[in-house]
């Protein structure tokens, strides 16, 4: 399964790996501490933004099409420019 | 607007079945789904939320081109929650590519099954609305049809991850070497961060081999 960008699928593939090791050890059986991925879900979340960015998908769009009734707070995107 | 519903057991316990549903993709009945990301993903009051832009690409008949478009690639975007007290999955997908003329909304609840708990009810609700474009009523219809049979490609798909991950536990114990030497060799070329993490999936690869019993 590939990512956005070309050159995040690698670090999908390890992040994945993480997660489905950490849901099913971890989360399944109560443990709810999601730090056993946390860096690599960092790097790979960096490069997947950048992806978006560089594919002009913008996240600020998408949620606005979801009415999930609990609108979580976001970054003002703005400040960048 | 067009609503389609449907329920499926699978004879596999809910736990079973959670695991499979985040390694569903890629299947062989599913082509079309070529990719998915984590956008944003955190546990609240031990609930496990996630959003996931997902990749696809969908065929329509080349008489509709002119109408919505050639089917390139397609985003859609999933939201889910796991509650493993509860023991509910729900995935809620929305596509995102060809909102302007037409919504196709999904959602799919695994939830132990009600009269047997070592097995697992799917229910699944899809509704479909086109606007603006003559033909409305025949479009919803087809695409209703697409998405039935796509919801049958996805649970055969489901089955498929399932026996993948059975097999996989019982050859666990040799794979894990193969694994560890894997995840070694990627280390060389990552920063230091994540160098600790993969470290402790190591770790957990190594605890999983030993401890896992299904």
């Amino acid at each position: 399964m590939n990512s956005l960008g070309d050159d995040c699928t690698e670090l999908k593939k390890q992040y994945d790996a993480c997660f489905n090791s950490w849901f099913s050890e971890h989360f399944l059986k109560g443990r709810h501490d999601d730090s056993l991925c946390a860096p690599i879900f960092k790097i790979y979340q960096d490069c997947v933004k950048r992806a978006m960015r560089e594919q002009k998908i913008e996240l600020r769009e998408i949620d606005s099409e979801i009415n999930t009734g609990e609108k979580e707070q976001q970054k003002p995107d703005h400040t960048k420019s | 607007m067009k609503i389609w519903t449907s329920e499926h057991t699978f004879n596999h316990p809910w736990e079973t079945v959670t695991q499979a549903a985040w390694r569903k993709y890629p299947n062989p009945m599913t082509p079309s789904i070529i990719g998915t990301d984590v956008v944003e993903r955190r546990v609240v009051d031990g609930v496990l939320h996630t959003h996931r832009l997902v990749q696809s690409k969908w065929y329509f008949p080349k008489w509709t081109n002119s109408l919505i478009g050639t089917a390139k690639t397609c985003f859609a975007s999933e939201r889910s929650t796991v509650d493993p007290q509860r023991k509910q999955m729900v995935l809620k997908t929305i596509n995102l590519t060809f909102c302007r003329h037409i919504s196709v909304d999904e959602v799919l609840y695994y939830e132990p099954h009600p009269t047997d708990s070592s097995k697992t009810l799917l229910k699944q609700e899809a509704s479909v609305s086109v606007q603006g474009v003559p033909l409305c009523h025949y479009m919803e219809d087809m695409l209703t049809s697409t998405i039935s049979m796509n919801a049958g490609k996805g649970r055969q798909g489901l089955e498929w991850v399932i026996g993948r991950i059975n097999a996989e536990v019982k050859g666990i114990a040799e794979s894990a070497d193969d694994f560890l030497m894997k995840t070694k060799h990627s280390l060389d070329d990552m920063t230091e961060s994540a160098r600790k993490s993969m470290d402790e999936i190591s770790v957990q690869a190594a605890k999983a081999a030993k401890h896992i019993h299904i």
